[in-house]
């Protein structure tokens, strides 16, 4: 902030303060200034707004100072990416990239970085950082009677397990094993997810309950620990003479180490004697998830889950963690819930409930049999650290962080200037094959991926809902009963009694004769489907071209539809036994395609696997591949004929069985087989899969597309033609590089995706009275803002504001809406009747805003006394 | 005539007959060539017994004797079950459906790392295919350009470990070799006592000095790079390519000299210091001869073989990389790959690494005993020691 903004923030509290003493006791003025920056062309302005309510005796003044920031010409002429290039280097160690950074030899450390790395981050002024949420830490206990009699597995007991809660300071594992890197949790609900806002109250009820409280949880763990014929001798428990023995598997690869050793003290502590053993993942897992817990090999494992996007919904969290359901392993399988648990859980999974109301009904119960059926107790959510240079401006997943953000790329600039070259480390750099079928997963792969591709839709950062990217916007229609709803109004949805799949679409494919099979063609009676979506290209995305030249066309997409379906054919030259596992689970709730026009493109689907947000709910057939691989057909048609020869594979488990290489479009020997079809296919005007790609496309595009490939890859050295804003322009596989040059034919102006640079995540304060009268009615203002405009949070952005109210005992007393008063103001009126439940002592109030534009809710407090 | 011959141990000395000589000197020949080749064979076979019980030994110890099976099939269960949980398609079907899923998933995967054959069939599978430099596919690990062939995966990596290390070590070898010849010489003086004093330095690792050195150079001074094989982009130009490389070199063959060149000097000082005292080495000095001359002739020539094994051992030793030295710098190198393919217990390219030092070694060994009998006049190939 200038030295000119501080002077008037002095100057205006200054004022505030006057007018406080002047106005008498009954006055409270809140003065609050605000810096909104916003990209239009305009002078700098000042707004004042002042607001009086009547009746009231408080007065809230509130100023904004807007400070204009005008898009230069530069930044409006400027199209596809921000940078002329991007240079990706591998460094490995996170610590030596925190250096690398400080020294300005990166710009960029494309990885979430926690320890020493993260002080290193938030201690350094060359380093700004951002908090990336998704890796959560628990206990999984082995909760079965052990076939040895002379064994006894506390864990097995429902209400130790539930007991495990309070021998655990979670406070304390995050602000000191994690050094603040980490939030407590306590609940399977996941801090980026929109249901975490939704539930924010019952999160906060089993908090309350589920607190750290050693001698609650030795009390409840020594009265069943006797009851389950253990005996407590010289402060160690027994069973049938000899000590009960846990073992405790103790990751040792991170934080785990710690926590599982804290945790083993607290047990020690308890009386159980412990035998920690400190393994790595691989040694351990045939333990946890593979040997039969019958056999008591180990009692309690230091687990941890991954989010990989931000969840639009967790309430199947609870079948899949909790239920035997969840997950194919005998740890699972011995897992026992109660009937109304079971049943509960199943029917969230399934979304079997007809509105969100009854969804909500059924999660807040489901969460509380959770706590305290407690096959698992959760800890911590990491909060690892993004860093990335101060002149760097970046889109950051709140889950998936940089390297897992979609719109990475479009949005990755230097702050004060266009152009230049930045240089971004990443732990690997081509780190497996790359190809649309059976190629690398790995998230930095990935990344790169994305540098170099577009896609019809992408994951907003904040929120994990679609946003339109080279589609431009959908119908969705679902079954009535089903409680969807759509946020954007790109999108739009309609409910209908009965959605049938008409006769002339696709429904299964012939793969001997290469053709689509029609409803009419595969069932006898018309068909039906949960939802029906329908995604809209605009006409000028065939103008567009991929990196080699050739234009987008219908074929692309027609070969995107021809892959879903093909290769898990036994039928089909290219069968890939491999595929049939994700061709099973897509075709489960498959029911129909049509292309309703080819230009402008439209896509119908009908199928069974709705959402609750109908932005998620669509099928776009855009030919971008499982793992993000973007690929035209004239490169996949060079890779089928590859295979159908035997000279690559696109799947590990068929390359093993040919005894070839796994196909990468990026290097190594497959290049030259690529090249050895290249020349076969230009030669024959390969058309794949002919009876069906023949009628859109001609021989003349077939020769140039083969034509344009060919000196694509005889200029950069490989074949990935993808369509995004930079193209790959140097693949450097053993001094771990690739170079990413900007692409400036991309239809797209750079400043289309300006908005997603930086998380709208609502920061809350709360003001009001610090001494309360019992059985007066009290009234708390809380201000809502927007980091990224820096001022007011737009009402219409936040989707609900409520409070929570503990007194002083900490008990939840109130629990309700706060009331909009206007943009970044809303007020919390805790009535007579409320007031007058409390007890005299030190009373919180806690306030959740949800907002619409991320899935994190914002949080505060505020603390009062209350006094007769 | 009269004529001495030693040949094979035969001592014939007496008036006899040409033919008589000839008939002998061709029995000495042959039985000297029959001796030759029985020696070679048995060398060979006893070499190549040795390497399969190194190479079976590598396989059992890689395959924790079978237990990594165990270890496998509890991550491939892992894996499968997170990867597809992530599927939101997936998750949306139902438990039966879900659980048919993983496991076609879960035996696809089994079936290609071959964990549906007993171990010891895979054991003597993994032997016979190394021995015969079979070294097919890796398991996990790929190239860096994305080829599974063991083949493709160590020769990427194997060119930027031979010019790294083999630059450091060669001119370890000589500046040491050299300095301790001279210091030899020089005992006492204080470039001797000096290098005495330093020797102790050895007690760190190279990647140790390499860790204050990027320090120092790279964030604080920023003048050389902290680590990788070439500069950000790599230069199109093969001499910048080549200067870009060389600036690389810098820290991480420093880092390597600094750990290693006192010490190794102070060894190969202490090694000629005991033949510098030979009375050869004496009568020599008596006589005028000129240092340089004594120092090649009277001390060097005796040492030779020495310094041939030393180097040869040297020289092979590159193959293996440093791991830690290259993971500090960054290096894309052997090591890195040898580090890489303990840790997910990738057996082929373990396999293949000793397999390949193995016979590089078991070779070294073989052709250094013939280069022993053609630098000392002292040593006959397949006399045994005693005839030494």
């Amino acid at each position: 902030m200038s030295k000119r903004y501080l002077t008037l923030v002095a100057f205006l509290l200054l004022v505030a303060a006057v007018l406080a003493a002047c106005g008498g006791e009954t006055v409270v003025e809140v003065t609050r200034v605000v810096t909104e920056t916003e990209v239009v062309q305009a002078e700098p302005e000042v707004i004042e707004v002042t607001r009086v309510i009547e009746g009231e005796v408080e007065t809230v003044e509130v100023t904004r100072v807007v400070e204009v920031e005008a898009a230069s010409e530069e930044e409006l002429s400027r199209m596809g990416g921000w940078l002329d290039t991007i240079v990706i280097l591998e460094e490995p160690n996170a610590d030596a990239g925190m250096a690398r950074l400080i020294a300005g030899d990166i710009d960029m450390y494309a990885d979430d970085v926690g320890g020493s790395a993260a002080a290193t981050a938030l201690a350094s002024p060359e380093i700004q950082t951002r908090v990336q949420y998704g890796l959560y830490d628990e206990l999984t206990f082995n909760t079965t009677v052990c076939a040895d009699e002379n064994l006894l597995n506390p864990f097995n007991n429902r209400a130790i397990r539930e007991a495990m809660n309070w021998i655990i300071d979670r406070d304390y594992v995050a602000n000191e094993l994690y050094n603040g890197l980490a939030v407590p949790k306590y609940t399977t609900i996941a801090e980026a997810g929109a249901d975490r806002g939704r539930f924010a109250a019952e999160i906060r009820a089993i908090e309350n309950n589920y607190g750290y409280d050693f001698d609650r949880a030795a009390e409840v763990i020594n009265s069943e620990m006797e009851a389950m014929g253990a005996t407590l001798e010289g402060g160690v428990w027994t069973y049938n003479g000899s000590p009960v023995n846990l073992i405790f598997l103790i990751r040792i690869e991170d934080t785990r180490l710690e926590i599982g050793n804290y945790i083993s003290n607290q047990l020690e502590d308890l009386g159980f004697t412990v035998e920690r053993v400190e393994r790595t993942s691989g040694e351990l897992s045939p333990l946890w998830i593979s040997s039969d817990p019958l056999e008591c090999l180990w009692n309690v494992y230091t687990g941890a889950w991954s989010q990989t996007a931000i969840s639009r919904s967790d309430v199947d969290n609870f079948e899949y963690f909790y239920t035997p359901r969840g997950l194919n392993s005998p740890t699972w399988a011995a897992y026992e819930v109660t009937p109304e648990f079971d049943d509960l859980a199943l029917r969230l999974a399934t979304n079997d409930f007809t509105s969100m109301e009854q969804r909500a009904e059924m999660t807040q119960e489901a969460l509380f049999m959770a706590a305290e059926n407690a096959n698992r107790v959760w800890i911590t959510s990491r909060t690892t650290l993004l860093p990335f240079s101060n002149d760097v401006s970046v889109t950051t997943d709140l889950a998936a962080g940089i390297s897992g953000a979609a719109l990475w790329s479009k949005t990755v600039r230097f702050v004060d200037r266009v152009g230049g070259s930045m240089t971004i480390g990443l732990p690997s750099v081509f780190t497996e094959p790359w190809n649309p079928r059976g190629g690398s997963n790995w998230v930095f792969d990935n990344m790169v991926k994305r540098g170099i591709s577009d896609l019809s839709f992408y994951a907003d950062p904040n929120t994990g809902l679609l946003v339109p990217g080279k589609a431009e916007g959908a119908d969705v229609v679902i079954q009535e009963g089903f409680p969807a709803g759509a946020t954007y109004d790109w999108v739009n949805l309609t409910f209908e009694p009965e959605i049938v799949v008409p006769d002339d679409a696709w429904a299964a494919w012939d793969a001997e004769n290469q053709v689509f099979l029609t409803a009419a063609e595969v069932y006898t009676e018309p068909q039906t489907s949960v939802f029906k979506s329908t995604v809209y290209y605009p006409s000028e995305m065939f103008d567009a071209t991929w990196h080699d030249g050739s234009p987008i066309s219908a074929a692309d997409f027609v070969m995107r539809m021809i892959m879903y379906f093909d290769q898990a054919n036994e039928a089909s030259p290219y069968y890939d036994e491999a595929l049939v596992p994700e061709f099973n689970s897509f075709i489960a709730a498959f029911k129909g395609v049509r292309i309703a026009s080819t230009d402008p493109l439209v896509i119908e689907h009908w199928g069974d696997d709705a959402q609750l947000d109908a932005e998620n709910t669509l099928y776009s057939y855009y030919p971008s591949y499982r793992w993000g691989d973007e690929t035209p057909w004239h490169t996949m048609a060079l890779m089928l004929s590859g295979y159908a020869n035997q000279k690559f594979a696109f799947t590990d488990a068929r390359a093993t069985e040919f005894e070839v290489e796994r196909i990468s479009t990026i290097g190594g020997p497959s290049l030259a087989i690529l090249a050895e079809e290249l020349e076969i296919a230009a030669e024959a005007g390969f058309i794949p899969f002919a009876p069906t790609l023949g009628d859109f496309i001609t021989a003349e595009e077939a020769a140039e597309r083969y034509s344009n490939i060919a000196e694509f890859a005889r200029r950069y050295g490989h074949y990935y033609a993808g369509t995004g804003i930079y193209i790959m322009t140097g693949v450097f596989p053993v001094e771990g590089q690739a170079v990413l040059t900007h692409n400036p034919a991309h239809p797209d102006p750079a400043l289309r995706w300006a908005g997603f640079a930086a998380p709208a995540l609502a920061q809350v304060e709360i003001d009001g009275p610090g001494r309360v009268v019992i059985g007066e009615e009290a009234v708390f203002d809380v201000f809502i803002d927007n980091p990224v405009t820096g001022g007011p949070y737009a009402m219409n952005d936040i989707d609900s504001v409520s409070f929570l109210l503990f007194d002083a005992t900490g008990a939840q007393v109130a629990f309700a809406d706060a009331e909009a008063v206007e943009d970044g103001l809303w007020q919390v009126t805790l009535g007579s009747d409320i007031t007058g439940e409390l007890e005299e002592g030190s009373n919180r109030l806690e306030i959740v805003a949800v907002s619409k534009l991320v899935a994190l809710p914002g949080l505060g407090n505020f603390e009062f006394v209350t006094a007769p | 005539v009269a004529q001495e011959a030693i040949t094979g141990g035969f001592n014939v000395t007496a008036e006899v007959d040409v033919e008589t000589i000839e008939a002998s000197a061709r029995r000495a020949r042959n039985q000297a060539a029959t001796r030759m080749v029985r020696y070679t064979a048995l060398k060979l076979v006893a070499l190549v017994f040795t390497v399969a019980v190194g190479v079976y030994i590598t396989v059992i110890i890689a395959n924790m004797g079978g237990h990594l099976d165990t270890i496998r099939r509890g991550a491939i269960r892992e894996n499968v079950n997170l990867m597809l949980s992530q599927d939101i398609q997936f998750r949306m079907l139902s438990p039966e459906e879900r659980a048919s899923i993983i496991a076609e998933t879960i035996a696809i995967e089994e079936q290609r790392l071959g964990l549906d054959r007993p171990f010891l069939t895979r054991s003597f599978e993994f032997l016979g295919d190394a021995m015969t430099l079979n070294l097919g596919f890796s398991q996990l690990l790929s190239s860096d350009s994305g080829s599974r062939l063991v083949r493709n995966i160590i020769l990427e990596r194997l060119p930027s470990t031979l010019v790294l290390f083999g630059t450091a070590n060669l001119l370890l070898f000589f500046v040491a070799l050299f300095a301790g010849l001279s210091l030899s010489r020089r005992y006492g003086s204080i470039a001797d006592k000096a290098v005495l004093a330093m020797a102790p330095t050895s007690a760190a690792p190279g990647w140790f000095y390499g860790l204050f050195l990027i320090l120092i150079f790279a964030a604080l001074l920023r003048v050389l790079p902290f680590g990788g094989m070439v500069g950000a982009p790599p230069p199109d130009n093969p001499l910048d390519y080549a200067l870009s490389l060389m600036r690389h070199m810098i820290l991480p063959v420093a880092a390597w000299l600094m750990a290693s060149i006192f010490l190794t000097a102070y060894n190969w000082r202490t090694f000629f210091l005991i033949y510098s005292s030979e009375d050869y080495v004496e009568m020599a000095k008596a006589k005028g001869l000129p240092d340089s001359m004594i120092e090649r002739r009277y001390i060097l020539r005796p040492t030779l073989p020495n310094i041939i094994t030393s180097f040869a051992l040297l020289v092979i030793t590159l193959w293996t990389g440093a791991i830690i030295h290259e993971t500090v710098f960054n290096w894309p190198g052997i090591g890195q790959l040898y580090y890489r393919a303990i840790g997910v217990f990738d057996t082929p390219v373990i396999v293949a690494n000793v397999v390949l030092y193995a016979y590089l070694l078991a070779l070294t060994v073989f052709v250094l005993d013939f280069i022993y009998a053609l630098v000392d006049p002292r040593v006959r190939v397949g006399e045994g020691s005693q005839n030494r």
